[in-house]
């Protein structure tokens, strides 16, 4: 357990960075199929900072993790070979890719053909890097790491909390008619539904990959035993999120709206948090090694 | 280039620590951070029969270990600064301190236990074969202090002759980083990859 919150850096990047690179989904699926005015763009462009600031806390939140974050643009050196790399260059790539979005959005100037294409490709880098910050994790010397559920889950979780994030922006916008019909409202439910079913299996396919497998420190089921309550809140939460969310696109009224959206991305903060801790708390190495 | 290599004598080691204690006081390191560490490794079990005998299993053997300075290691794969870098004279892997984050990816993917982020030194840290004990022709301190000869160092060819490569528990298989350590085994010593040994003194060397 103390092992599972020494972690905590890492743990409030890949669930603060990954959900708001996931929101830019929702947001770009939005503007390609819902009829948004001027001033509901607008709005939703003020609102796109909620997104943009889980992204950029949680790279500070991985600042804290190093023991010398004065060098941490180093970590660029080895891309290509070091997985770590790969997840930095991803990650920076997205983050200048969805600041360029979002700044020249704020500006007013663009137009509706650039903002959906723009919006796209954030939304698509953003999944990538959801994918990269898993992949990171993909060490050979660490088997219950070393498996695609890895970077699965975090693509879930990034469409899961993105989405809740996601229909948060497009509440306090006031675009909550839009968000309740047609395909804007089926993309939604389809990304909770996916990032869901991703996020959780996942999770569970490596949780049993942990289970089996023992080195000369411990046993990896005793490991998932542990953290075995973790796991339980964090998918309730996870659930929750998708319950509250499913009741925001289709009957909350304007007024409890805007609540059940804040009450959704707590619940997937909360949910993905766990997750996260878990999952570092389920490292089990071919030889001598922990946390 | 001349790839180094340690040897450790499974049948003479007794565990005294000696070899730690001098690798610490030579390095000067703090309190949590030890270079060569020595595992307590333990196995087996005691049952009581109908007749009030018991009969036991139990063993336990010590295992000294530092880095392995490993043909393939695992730290510099995953490093994403190229600070755990191998020496391409000596094959010694060592840490460039300018350019450790201190992100502690060695430490999570070494699967020898040797390379630790010092956070208040601000970079991963690990044993460096004493690289200036041998440019002069010495051995390792850790050797030279080791009561029992239990250890040695020197080229790999010279160190081969002496024992097989990692072969025991709690040792992974040799083939994730193919690791310059040649081992004597006690006669009570599982081999590599058996998890049935166990490491009882966890607290003090992980």
């Amino acid at each position: 357990m103390e092992i599972t919150f020494a972690e905590m850096p890492l743990a409030l990047f890949s669930t603060l960075a990954p959900m708001g690179a996931g929101a830019f989904v929702i947001l770009a699926i939005a503007f390609l199929t819902a009829k948004l005015d001027g001033d509901a763009l607008k709005k939703i462009d003020r609102f796109t900072v909620i997104p943009v600031a889980f992204v950029v806390v949680g790279f500070i939140a991985a600042f804290f993790h190093l023991a010398n974050p004065f060098a941490a643009f180093g970590s660029l050196a080895n891309v290509g070979s070091s997985p770590l790399s790969n997840e930095v260059a991803v990650g920076c790539a997205f983050t200048l890719l969805m600041l360029a979005y979002w700044i020249w959005a704020l500006t007013g100037k663009m137009s509706e053909g650039v903002r959906k294409g723009f919006a796209t490709v954030v939304a698509v880098v953003g999944i990538v890097f959801a994918f990269f910050t898993g992949m990171a994790y993909m060490i050979d010397t660490i088997p219950s790491w070393n498996t695609m559920a890895g970077p699965v889950q975090l693509v879930g979780f990034a469409l899961l909390g993105g989405a809740a994030l996601g229909v948060l922006v497009l509440s306090l916008a006031g675009c909550g008619d839009a968000l309740k019909a047609g395909s804007l409202k089926t993309g939604t439910l389809v990304v909770l539904a996916v990032g869901l079913v991703l996020g959780i299996g996942a999770f569970a396919v490596q949780a049993t990959t942990a289970s089996s497998i023992e080195n000369a420190l411990y046993n990896g089921a005793d490991l998932v035993t542990s953290v075995m309550m973790i796991i339980v809140c964090g998918i309730i939460c996870l659930v929750g999120t998708g319950v509250c969310d499913v009741f925001a696109v289709r009957g909350a009224g304007a007024g409890v709206m805007v609540g059940v959206s804040v009450g959704a991305a707590v619940l997937a903060i909360v949910g993905i948090l766990l997750m996260r801790l878990a999952f570092y708390a389920m490292q089990v190495s071919v030889g001598l090694s922990i946390l | 280039m001349t790839q180094y290599a340690f040897h450790f004598d499974g049948t003479r080691c007794t565990g005294c620590k000696t070899c730690e204690m001098s690798c610490k006081d030579y390095k000067d390191t703090d309190l949590g951070i030890a270079y060569r560490k020595v595992y307590e490794v333990t196995l087996g079990d005691t049952k009581k029969a109908d007749d009030g005998t018991f009969t036991t299993t139990c063993v336990s053997y010590p295992l000294s270990m530092a880095c392995n300075h490993c043909d393939n290691p695992a730290c510099t794969k995953v490093c994403p600064t190229g600070a755990m870098h191998k020496d391409g004279e000596t094959g010694i892997v060592s840490v460039d301190a300018d350019k450790c984050i201190g992100c502690g990816y060695c430490h999570m993917a070494c699967p020898y236990n040797a390379p630790k982020v010092d956070r208040e030194k601000g970079h991963s840290v690990k044993c460096d074969g004493c690289a200036e004990r041998v440019a002069k022709g010495e051995k390792p301190v850790c050797v030279e202090a080791c009561p029992a000869r239990a250890l040695d160092f020197g080229t790999v060819d010279e160190m081969k002759k002496t024992g097989e490569q990692a072969n025991i528990a709690p040792l992974p298989d040799k083939s994730y980083t193919d690791p310059n350590f040649y081992i004597k085994p006690s006669e009570d010593a599982k081999p590599a990859g058996d998890a049935a040994a166990k490491v009882v003194n966890p607290l003090e060397v992980m």
